[in-house]
């Protein structure tokens, strides 16, 4: 009888100790590439700790910010969110995302994190919602190929020359345009890239405003740049008013628009399609005010606030962001990598590839990092208008100076200037 | 005898109220429950902001989207894309449909091709689309230069002149399957005998098709083309898949508007008001069109 009881005990405990436990865990980005790299790293951090076991959902990224906002607000089971940058006000405000400032203070990896990084990540009220494990910082993608056949041997370095070898480049009867341009899907960073160049007094807190606290859009400097916008657009097809990503990169990679701004997740497509050496990066060029404005965008891990298992979920975060693990996501993903140490281990972010990034990061003179407006709840609606309103402006439906008053307007309206 | 007994048993135990439950349950949960809610969110602020705490703001909602300077266009917008589509889908199924009729040789597989888009999801048929006719590199373009047919490609959907134009060309390729299917289906019901009384009568083909095929045909006609402009008018995937409504509002309809309020703006109630007003505009329609057809001897 004894011994039928212990071996009782001893099952019960073997099954109540064996009893797996699950996080759930849902990405924004999905691309079969990236969801092959995830699964890995997933597979890797259960095998380091037995019976804990990840189930990664992976929506379409069309509905995935929708679907993330629906199951977190039903506090559905779900315990590691990806949060972007454009997504982390909304996600912040509905309070379901745990504060990461007691694990932040505790953990070895703040020490290393690249400048800039921690700052990016408490863009909403100055807390710590998500561990960014990757930062998106656009830069200028050239084909030297292309365009030393037209006698331009250093890419461009400032906006006016970019506008002078489009112009050189574009051949439309051959198939030959200069500037790789964006229409739709979220043209927002594109126009801005070309806008704010214009200025050499850029809020570092916030890209619409001047450090007067004024906004951008009311200075005659905003409508020089618009204008500027209009004839860069002239050097590209006239289709590229419906690009969007997909379009740019089929552009870039064939050759037809050779000159593109992108972020560095198109390094890990470009390595895919086109041979290497066939392009290259560089700083963005500077414009008539003497500088360029970059944002650095970032992603990463944020945990729910009603997890059950909320230490299990920072290890992962963690473990995500240990050198080795985020060299790899970075590589494979094509991304800048969150830890300095990575920089160091991996040579390949020190390579050619990456001297866009390199030298614009070294240029503290030139290249100013400023923010968008995220945590005004007008960002979403802003995007829509200002992909709309654009498209008018270039199609000659709408005049430079209504576009410029509209969107001072909406700004205005939204809250963006402080009295 | 015994069938009737049972009958009576049901009927007198009230089981078949029972019997309703899974059907009443199912139309509850799946039509009415979200029309009445979505109904409810159009009078709220809802945005992704203020998920868990909305507040009610009255007709603010549909005083926004009413007063939208690019309103009027949306509805006129919706209107061609709706005649147009509608139109040559029928057309061109009415046509095939007549082909279809008559055996032939290999006409199973014809058919299968044939019918083929509409089993595709709208949303990937439109990605292929606008590819196909990308300005740049699209194929379309490709074919139509080397046939000497264009000299500099055409902007199929960057261009405004052609980009309605566009879209509408795929939606009727997509939908013609419908009407034939439906069509052929209709017309094979028709008995022989009509048409032999018409060969005797000396009828010709057009003459048969206006007096025998037609007319036999016209309940199946009217309800189909009901059903086609309910569903195109609610039929995004196609526009939001090729130019989510661009170049600067050229193709955008009310549904392709509601979808870019949702994922743009993230604002739900906004969207819900739009789709009342869509629900509306639908419902308006549908009882003028069936009461202008009973007044005829429609029957469904």
């Amino acid at each position: 009888m004894r011994k039928l009881v212990l071996a009782l005990i001893v099952i019960l405990s073997v099954l109540v100790f064996s009893q797996q436990v699950t996080l759930r865990m849902i990405q924004v980005f999905t691309s079969p590439l990236r969801t092959k790299v995830l699964e890995d790293i997933i597979s890797k951090f259960e095998a380091q700790n037995p019976g804990v076991k990840i189930e990664l959902i992976s929506p379409p990224y069309e509905t995935a910010y929708q679907k993330i906002y629906l199951m977190v607000s039903a506090e559905e089971p779900l315990d590691i969110v990806e949060v972007g940058d454009w997504s982390l006000s909304a996600l912040a405000s509905m309070g379901k995302l745990l504060s990461l400032e007691p694990y932040l203070a505790k953990s070895e990896l703040t020490k290393h994190l690249v400048p800039g990084v921690l700052e990016a990540a408490r863009t909403y009220k100055g807390t710590a919602y998500l561990l960014p494990n990757a930062i998106y910082v656009k830069t200028l993608f050239y084909r030297p190929d292309v365009i030393s056949k037209y006698g331009i041997t250093p890419p461009a370095k400032t906006m006016d020359e970019l506008l002078e070898h489009c112009r050189r480049l574009t051949k439309p009867e051959v198939g030959q345009y200069g500037f790789d341009f964006r229409g739709k899907g979220y043209p927002t960073a594109f126009i801005d890239i070309v806008m704010t160049s214009f200025f050499d007094d850029i809020d570092p807190n916030c890209m619409y405003l001047k450090r007067d606290g004024k906004l951008i859009f009311e200075d005659p400097r905003a409508l020089e740049a618009i204008k500027f916008y209009i004839e860069l657009f002239k050097t590209a097809p006239k289709d590229s008013i419906n690009w969007g990503f997909d379009e740019q990169v089929n552009a870039f990679a064939s050759g037809i628009t050779p000159y593109l701004f992108q972020d560095p997740d198109t390094v890990g497509l470009l390595n895919e399609i086109m041979k290497e050496g066939t392009y290259k990066t560089a700083p963005l060029p500077i414009g008539r005010g003497g500088k360029a404005y970059p944002t650095i965008g970032f992603a990463g891990w944020g945990i729910t606030s009603y997890s059950k298992y909320k230490d299990l979920a920072w290890k992962f975060l963690e473990f995500f962001n240990s050198p080795e693990i985020n060299a790899y996501w970075c590589r494979d993903y094509g991304a800048l990598p969150v830890d300095v140490r990575v920089y160091e281990i991996d040579p390949y972010f020190k390579s050619e590839t990456f001297y866009g990034w390199t030298a614009m990061f070294e240029d503290e003179k030139h290249y100013q990092f400023t923010k968008y407006p995220l945590d005004n709840e007008a960002w979403s609606e802003w995007n829509e208008l200002h992909e709309t309103t654009m498209q008018q402006v270039l199609l000659g439906k709408m005049k430079p100076e209504d576009a410029l008053k509209t969107w001072a307007d909406f700004w205005k309206k939204a809250g963006l200037v402080k009295k | 005898m015994e069938e009737g007994r049972a009958c009576e048993e049901v009927k007198r135990s009230k089981l078949w109220i029972l019997m309703l439950v899974p059907t009443f349950a199912l139309v509850f949960f799946v039509n009415l429950y979200p029309l009445v809610r979505g109904g409810v969110i159009s009078f709220q602020r809802l945005t992704v902001f203020n998920l868990n705490n909305p507040r009610f703001i009255g007709w603010n909602n549909y005083r926004t989207i009413l007063s939208d300077p690019a309103f009027p266009r949306l509805l006129w917008n919706t209107f061609v894309w709706i005649a147009c589509s509608v139109t040559f889908q029928f057309l061109f199924g009415l046509i095939l449909a007549l082909l279809l009729a008559k055996p032939f040789f290999g006409r199973g597989l014809y058919m299968g091709l044939v019918f083929y888009p509409w089993a595709l999801s709208g949303f990937a048929i439109g990605l292929l689309w606008s590819w196909l006719l990308n300005g740049q590199f699209g194929i379309v373009n490709d074919v139509l230069i080397r046939l000497g047919l264009l000299r500099t490609p055409i902007g199929f959907l960057s261009d405004e002149r052609f980009a309605m134009f566009s879209v509408i060309l795929v939606n009727v390729w997509y939908g013609i399957p419908f009407f034939a299917i439906m069509l052929l289906a209709a017309i094979q019901s028709i008995p022989s005998e009509l048409y032999e009384a018409a060969q005797i009568d000396g009828a010709g083909f057009f003459r048969k098709l206006f007096s025998v095929t037609l007319p036999y045909i016209r309940p199946t006609i009217y309800s189909t083309v009901l059903l086609r402009i309910i569903w195109v008018m609610n039929f995004p995937d196609i526009i939001y898949g090729m130019t989510r409504g661009g170049p600067a509002g050229a193709t955008n309809i009310l549904s392709v508007q509601m979808i870019n309020i949702v994922y743009y703006r993230n604002n739900f109630g906004l969207a819900s008001a739009l789709g009342m007003i869509i629900t509306a505009i639908l419902t308006i329609f549908a009882v003028i069109y069936l009461a202008v057809l009973e007044r005829g001897e429609f029957e469904l």
